[in-house]
Order: C-alpha cells, then structure tokens, then sequence
C-alpha cells in the first residue's frame, strides 16, 4: 500500500517537473522568436530560461531521490523494529515463563541456553548498528597491523560454520598457490573480521537450506589480495548488483518472500574495505545463479 | 478450558515458549513456519483448530495475506495476530485483513493467555447461543461447525450413527446422504447451487451432471417430508438448487 503511494507520488514529482520543463522551454522559445534582432534581452532571456530549466530538473531528481530514501529508511525501520523486538520479546517471555511455572531443573537450563542466545543475537544487532555508525565518522582511527589472510578467512568460516550450526562441507576455502608464503594485509584485524563474517553471513542467508560456498584466497599480482566468497544462492539482478553496496538498500523480490535483514551488512563492507585503501564488487549470473562477492585489498608493504 | 490451537510463528524460540506456555495451559498446540504451511493445514486439510495465534513478520507470504487468504476462503477461525509491528496504521492494517485481536510484541504473557482464552470463550459462546436458538439462521459469518446430533422440526439426525428419526420412524442414511443433509444443514436458509454440493460434499470438480444429486434429494424427501411431493424442508430453488429451511413457517 505505502509502496504503490511512493510510486505515485514519484510518478506526479516527475510529470509535474517535465511539464514545467516543457512550458519553460516553450516560452523561451517564442522568446527567443520575439526578440531575435535585438542582442541584449536575447540573450539575457536565454540565460534565464535556460537556469529555469536547469533548476526543474535538478529539483525534481532531488525529489525523487529524496523518496527513494525515504522508502529505504522506512523498510530498515521495519527491519530493525523486528530484530531488535524479537529477541526482547524472547526473553521476556522465558522470563514470564519461569517466573510463573514450576519447571524441572532441565527445562530451566534449556530456557536460560534460548535466552543466552537471544542477548547473542540482539548483541549483534546492535553492534552492527553501530559498527555502521561508525566506520561513517570520518575521523575514526583504524587500528592498522600486519594481519594475516589465511587465520583472519579461517576464523570467520569457523565462526560462520559455528552460527549458522552448518557442516563442514557447507563453507570450503583455500588459500591460493604457495601455502608456504605468507599473506598478510595492512589492516585493522577486528574490522576485517567484520567484513568477511557480513559477507559470509549474507551467503548463508540468501542460500538454500543447504548452502554450498566457498571462500577462496587469490593474489592477482604482488600488490592485491582477494577474497572471493561464492555462494548458490538466489543471485542478484544485474542492474542491483552495485546498489546493494548502498546504505539500507535491500533488493525487493518480488513473489513477497523477503529475507530478514537491515540492510547493513554490504554497506558496512564496502566502507570498511575503502577505508582500507581496497574495493569490493558482486557478480552473479542472475537470479537464482548465486553471487560472487570479492573483497579486494592491497598486501601489506613493509 | 480445552482448545486446539495453532501457532504460525517462525522465530523458534517465539514458537517454542510459546507452544510450551499453552500447552501448560491445557492446550493441544501446534506450530508453523510459515504462512504457506498454516494455509495448507487450513484451507487443503480441512484441520480443525479452534484458535490462530499468527504472527506478521513471516518468511513468503506475511500474516496479512494469510488472513486476508483464510477470510476469502470463508474460514473464520479466531484469529490472533501477534506482531513486532505496533503502530495505529499496523494494528488497523491487521483487522482489516481478519484479524480478531492483534497483540504487539513484546506482549506480556498472562494478558496473551488471557485473550487467548477470551477469544476461545467467545467462540464457545457463539455455539452454545446457536444451538439454543434451533439453527439460527442468521449465523452469517460464523464458522461452518461440526455436530453430531442436530435436532429439528420433529426430527433427529445422528450423523455419527447415521441414523435418522422422523415421524416416529427410524431411518438409516448412506453416508453420502448423510454428508449431503450435513451440508444443507450446515447453510440453513441459504441456497446451495447443485455444483456446490458436488464440489463440498462429493469433492467433484469435473463438470459431472449435477442432476446425479436429484437422486440423493427425493430419497432425502422421502426419508424427511410428510409429502414427498410438497417439500418443507428441502426445498427446491429453480435453476440453481436447493435450500434447507429447518423450522418451516406454518401454512406454507
């Protein structure tokens, strides 16, 4: 409902901005038409009308970008209300519950282990919510070393593995050519960590029940190192494969099945890979094909 | 109280606690994942459940489309909706898709288990207040229910003996004439198209000739009617069925 009053409100922003356009463009015309001997007026006239038309254009893409945001804060304010409820929610009512029933001792060990996990869970929230506040500031220090590629990828697909209670199989990785040499990045470790495990976490997300990814570690040349995580996932569209990097930008499916998410964790991974001098990119081959996100850094120069 | 009741929620440990809480209460309690599952159970299988707790925010199709999909499918199970969501434009979005009660989350535990049991209670209310008044036949809008004993005029059915008393006689019916009175009686008053009948009753969707159902209506009339011949309670609608009128006005 709220989606078909946007798009409607888009639509009259943009026919109202084409029409003011076209009769700015009309009255300059005949203007030009009236006045055309004399130089002075002609071309003051041109100026004016021609800044006239500048401005409606402008305003009206500002417009419209203006209520894509909007939209795109609404849906990460639906998401957050969500994740931020449903563990709270959670725990209030295993709270309630013990509060009020007689339980055997197993019971109330199972119900402290759901509530142990729920404050997991609504702790990542909030960390992402300000991890994604924080790598915005421009000021913010990166707390840079020499960090090892091959622990830093192994970490992560143990703690993905371990969260997501998948096996073994369901995330390979490999480190490419020489095992002897050692990798390493320039880079604050616990960021990285977070880029890999956002990365990683999207892969098991937008999987099916059974995900099979693989995490793999390239060099193209002695200055970069890659990470490429490829899942079997739904894929992305080709025209939404650089916005996904957005802020709050979530692909809309279609069909209503939507993945629950905040629309943070690619944005917190581009930024952080930028700041480290790096770049990041997905590549699908469309739709139910899976996605390939390479996380791009360069290596550690002593 | 008793009630079977099913929980659409795909938040383990939501479903989980709640589950247990009911079933502490004495509540056979079931859980879905999602909105499919919970639509399937519903509207395919027919499952009898007393009480929907449903939650919004659901993997494929949201609580919303599934109440609106159950209220358009004429199943008007009570309908709870429990959401994250709480806002006046949610709540209002959440009865007008069906809902009967719609609780935020996070929802205090005694008021949810009591609503729960308000909106059973009502419900047990509605089917005493109906069987009171014979078959009231203003009971649009109230959920085709099961009996096994309906009493009427002078007569008595007992669907689960699949006896009939009338006029101081007693009938067997088959079980196809059973099912075909169950479902006129389940609409008194209303008119029931003969492809209906096929469809709810024989389960037929094929265009079978529905005179075939003329059959099972005189023997019906027989087992019934005073007067075959000048029905009182199953009555004929011209070129679209038949209606059951339970207490037939006098001088008719």
């Amino acid at each position: 409902m709220r989606i078909t009053s946007r798009k409607k409100t888009i639509a009259f922003a943009v026919t109202l901005g084409v029409l003011v356009a076209a009769v700015a463009l009309v009255l300059n015309i005949s203007w030009i038409v009236l006045n055309w001997r004399e130089v002075v007026p002609l071309v003051l006239g041109v100026l004016f009308f021609g800044f006239i038309i500048a401005g409606v254009i402008l305003n009206t893409i500002f417009l419209v970008r203006e209520v894509r945001r909007n939209e795109q804060q609404d849906s990460f304010l639906n998401a957050m209300t969500h994740e931020l409820k449903t563990p709270i929610t959670s725990i209030r009512l295993y709270l309630e519950t013990l509060q009020q029933r007689q339980l055997d001792e197993a019971q109330r060990r199972e119900f402290y282990q759901v509530m142990l996990d729920d404050t997991q869970r609504l702790m990542g929230t909030v960390e992402q919510v300000l991890r994604a506040a924080r790598v915005t500031q421009k000021n913010a220090v990166l707390n840079k070393t020499e960090v090892d590629v091959g622990p830093l990828v192994q970490d992560a697909v143990e703690l993905a593995r371990l969260r997501h209670h998948l096996p073994g199989e369901a995330i390979a990785w490999e480190l490419d050519g020489r095992p002897a040499e050692r990798l390493t990045v320039a880079g604050d470790r616990e960021e990285l960590a977070a880029v890999l495990s956002n990365v990683l976490n999207n892969a098991v997300k937008y999987s099916p029940k059974e995900p099979r990814i693989r995490v793999e570690v390239v060099t193209p040349d002695l200055e970069r190192v890659q990470i490429k995580v490829q899942d079997n996932g739904i894929g992305i569209p080709r025209g939404e494969l650089k916005r996904v990097f957005k802020r709050f930008y979530r692909v809309m499916t279609p069909g209503s099945t939507q993945v629950k998410g905040s629309g943070l964790g690619l944005f917190i991974v581009r930024t952080i890979t930028q700041r480290h001098g790096g770049r990041t990119w997905a590549e699908s081959e469309g739709a139910g094909k899976g996605t390939t996100v390479t996380i791009e850094l360069p290596r550690y120069q002593p | 109280m008793t009630g079977h009741i099913l929980v659409v929620e795909d938040e383990e440990h939501l479903a989980r606690g709640l589950k247990f809480n009911l079933e502490a209460e004495g509540y056979k309690t079931e859980v879905a994942g999602d909105g499919e599952t919970a639509l399937e159970l519903l509207l395919k299988e027919r499952a009898a459940f007393d009480l929907l707790v449903l939650d919004v925010m659901l993997p494929g199709k949201d609580g919303f489309a599934v109440a609106t999909e159950l209220r358009d499918a004429n199943h008007y199970i009570p309908l709870l909706m429990l959401t994250a969501r709480g806002r006046p434009e949610d709540v209002l979005k959440g009865f007008a898709a069906g809902a009967d009660d719609y609780l935020p989350k996070p929802f205090d535990l005694n008021i949810l288990l009591a609503r729960i049991q308000s909106l059973l209670r009502r419900k047990e209310w509605s089917r005493v207040q109906e069987s009171e008044s014979g078959a009231a036949e203003e009971k649009r809008g109230e959920a085709p229910r099961e009996f096994d004993v309906y009493a009427f005029a002078d007569k008595q059915v007992d669907f689960a003996t699949l006896e009939l008393r009338a006029h101081g006689k007693m009938y067997r019916l088959t079980l196809m004439e059973a099912e075909l009175l169950r479902h006129l009686i389940r609409n008194s008053g209303k008119v029931v198209s003969r492809k209906q009948i096929l469809e709810e009753v024989w389960g037929l969707h094929e265009d079978t000739d529905t005179r075939a159902i003329d059959n099972f209506i005189v023997r019906l009339r027989k087992y019934l009617e005073k007067d075959p011949a000048k029905p009182q309670h199953v009555l004929t609608v011209r070129g679209v069925g038949y209606r059951f009128v339970p207490t037939p006005a006098s001088g008719n």
